[in-house]
């Protein structure tokens, strides 16, 4: 039977015009979604690149005015800003801490429209509340970019339940299934060929078509092959859920309409309501608290601490007497005092902090361990980290960006307060950021979603069988 | 080759078919009368395995008909009232398919043979379904009944709608598959092509089966006297 209906399902889709029509509407929806993506990966790398070219020119501009500095020449700059300080190369001559973007980063915008793609640490800078926001339009929030992601997880299993949603019930409707039920064949087993087949020539259409746009684009993907197959697997994965549920339906409903009612009510429950209601309950478990009132609470603490500077001073060179080797209060600046606020500041406002932190981490957490409920916000989930902007990614980004400016901070500091002036050879001693990137594997992605796919498949069996035993399968 | 013994189906308190016996040997084409509810299309999809009974048995080239539903309906074909084939495809292509998932893989020479055998004309073979009468469609339901080599026949109102003449081709190309040894058992309305073509008749009214002739053995006049009866119609007759 598999070779009949091989030959001949192919013959039906080429003549009804179905192949021709999705490999358009597939062609169409990659291309403009994964052109989309990457103007919008262009414009990060393109902020990144010209954040680094300013650093490098600062860093041409520093090693002039030191070199000035050291042959006893005047520097028309504010003193202040002049680069042999410590607190100056600190804060005017900082280090771009970038995110690095990923080979397949066109396919999913995720967080990247949230945050921003590089920072500069400064050694008075508020480090430890970092989050990177930038203003978004709110409308691209309500609706999400047109990414590959968005047509990957929204529209591919619309083109599914039309592709999909009336395989038995037509031939039941056109009166067909009575000469094919009166042959000796069984229903489920020809329906299960016949989703078959169409799975696997929308996933050859997903395939080429996918490979064509990025070959248009020239999107170099050969040389990152384990991310675009990774890429494929999610999406043929995905596939085969929907196939999955398109052939419980069709054994299990009935007519074409109540058919089509029952996939479009489940994309809206899997696709829409899941993600939304465990994004709400996320935040009615674990309410984050208002970042305006910890940026406040921020501001009061430093007016507190900024009126009796000198004592703190006084403390925390007591704390840090490696500090304190050349310290005389003639040589204390308003830099000495400002640093040592700073830690009294981060340690009173770490409670506050830690807890903003912990509750997003919560709520972060509680969609990732329900993230099963919905394979649309797994895909969606595992898209992002494909292209390094999820969550996660963002996250691990941060921890780094805190963690180098603390780095920054912890190698100016012993200048600073030893009264010390940086030189030309401690210019090349000056850290710098490394990203690194956060390790993903699609396989934990992938195989839960089958093993889901296959347990559909299973219950649509068990249902086939039973409809079968009360002979509703073909004559009701 | 075809028999039912004491077959009964219920739907609740209707019952749709009571304790029905028949028989329709290798070579015989028996033709169920009777008007809409009386059970034909019942027996039928009984036979067909497509519902099944609440009491009783029925048997294909004698296999129980819901024990080995595979087996029989590899011995049967089934023509229903309208034909439904797939439209885009051509007879050819068609016959090729339902014969293929049937198991008979059978060449194109051998498929134009049963399509010609069945009295499709040559230029028809390439042309699509959509295209076809409700006859020549018919035409191809005997194909491929004639490419499955099909033991039993089941028809259910198949001359229903069908003009004098294609009518009439479908009661030849019955004979010639009743020369063949096929069982046939065909529901119908049409008393004439009934007396025409079968070799037994039986009547059906409420379920039941009220009356069986041997088609030689009434005239046409009779048999319709006889339906008639059975349908309680007797004030039509005065």
């Amino acid at each position: 039977m598999l070779k009949y209906n091989f030959k001949y399902e192919l013959k039906l889709l080429l003549r009804s015009r179905w192949i021709q029509l999705l490999s358009l509407t597939l062609l169409l929806l990659f291309a403009f979604s994964a052109y989309n993506g990457k103007q919008k990966v262009e414009k990060r790398i393109s902020v990144i690149n010209d954040a680094l070219l300013e650093e490098e020119e600062s860093d041409v501009m520093m090693l002039a005015l030191i070199d000035s500095v050291n042959q006893g020449l005047d520097v028309s700059v504010p003193r202040w800003t002049v680069p042999t300080s410590p607190t100056a190369i600190g804060n005017y001559y900082p280090r771009v801490a970038s995110m690095e973007v990923q080979p397949l980063a066109l396919i999913a915008t995720g967080q990247s429209d949230l945050f921003t793609p590089y920072v500069k640490p400064r050694i008075s800078g508020d480090d430890f509340a970092l989050n990177f926001t930038e203003m978004t339009s709110p409308v691209q929030l309500l609706f999400g970019s047109f990414d590959l992601a968005f047509v990957i997880v929204f529209l591919l299993p619309l083109l599914i339940i039309a592709f999909s949603y009336n395989v038995l019930s037509a031939e039941k409707e056109s009166g067909s299934l009575r000469l094919l039920a009166s042959q000796p064949i069984g229903i489920q087993r020809w329906l299960l060929q016949k989703l078959a087949l169409r799975f696997m020539w929308l996933s050859l259409l997903v395939v080429a078509s996918l490979t064509i746009v990025f070959l248009l684009l020239g999107i170099e993907f050969l040389s990152e092959a384990g991310a675009f197959f990774s890429l494929l697997g999610l999406t043929l994965a995905y596939m085969l859920f929907w196939f999955a549920l398109a052939f419980l339906i069709n054994l299990w409903v009935g007519t074409s309409a109540k058919n089509a009612v029952s996939l479009l009510g489940l994309w809206v429950i899997f696709v829409l309501l899941v993600p939304s209601v465990l994004n709400q309950l996320g935040n009615s478990l674990y309410p984050i608290p208002s970042r305006t009132l910890m940026i406040n609470e921020m501001r009061t603490k430093k007016t507190e601490v900024s009126k009796k500077q000198d004592e703190i001073l006084d403390n925390y060179l007591r704390d840090h007497p490696e500090y304190a080797i050349n310290d005389t209060t003639e040589t204390r600046s308003f830099w000495h005092r400002y640093m040592a606020s700073q830690k009294l500041v981060r340690e009173e406002l770490a409670p506050v902090v830690n807890t903003y932190e912990s509750q997003l981490q919560r709520q972060q957490d509680l969609t990732k361990n329900m993230q099963w409920l919905s394979p649309a916000l797994t895909i969606q989930e595992s898209l992002n980290s494909l292209a390094g902007t999820s969550s996660a990614d963002y996250d691990h980004y941060r921890k780094q960006v805190v963690a180098f400016a603390e780095n920054w901070r912890d190698h100016l500091l012993p200048y600073l307060y030893n009264n010390q002036e940086i030189t030309m050879d401690d210019i090349v001693e000056l850290p710098a950021f490394q990203f690194q990137k956060r390790p993903v594997s699609m396989t934990a992605t992938i195989l839960p979603i089958i093993l889901l796919s296959a347990g559909v498949f299973i219950l649509g069996l068990i249902v086939a069988r039973n409809l079968y035993k009360g002979q509703k399968l073909i004559h009701s | 080759m075809i028999r039912t013994t004491d077959l009964t189906k219920k739907y609740d308190q209707l019952v749709a078919l009571n304790n029905l016996n028949l028989s329709v040997d290798p070579g015989e084409i028996y033709c169920l009368l009777g008007a809409n509810g009386a059970g034909k299309t019942t027996t039928i999809n009984l036979l067909l395995g497509f519902i099944s009974p609440s009491s009783g048995s029925a048997s294909i080239g004698g296999m129980d008909v819901f024990e080995n539903q595979k087996a029989t309906k590899s011995l049967l074909a089934y023509i229903p009232e309208n034909l439904m084939l797939y439209p885009s495809l051509t007879a050819l292509e068609n016959l090729d398919y339902f014969s293929g998932i049937a198991g008979r893989k059978l060449p194109k020479s051998r498929l134009e043979l049963y399509l010609n055998e069945a009295g499709l004309q040559g230029e028809a073979f390439d042309q699509r379904i959509s295209t076809f009468s409700k006859g020549m469609r018919q035409k191809v339901g005997i194909a491929i009944a004639l490419a499955k080599e099909a033991k039993a026949l089941l028809l259910d109102e198949p001359t229903s709608g069908l003009d004098p003449k294609a009518s009439n081709e479908f009661g030849q190309l019955l004979q010639k598959l009743r020369e063949k040894g096929v069982a046939t058992l065909m529901a119908t309305h049409d008393l004439f092509r009934a007396k025409e073509v079968a070799t037994h008749i039986g009547i059906m009214n409420g379920g039941q089966l009220k009356q069986e002739f041997a088609a030689n053995d009434i005239s046409l006049s009779k048999l319709e006297q006889a339906y008639l009866e059975t349908m309680d119609y007797k004030e039509e007759l005065s």
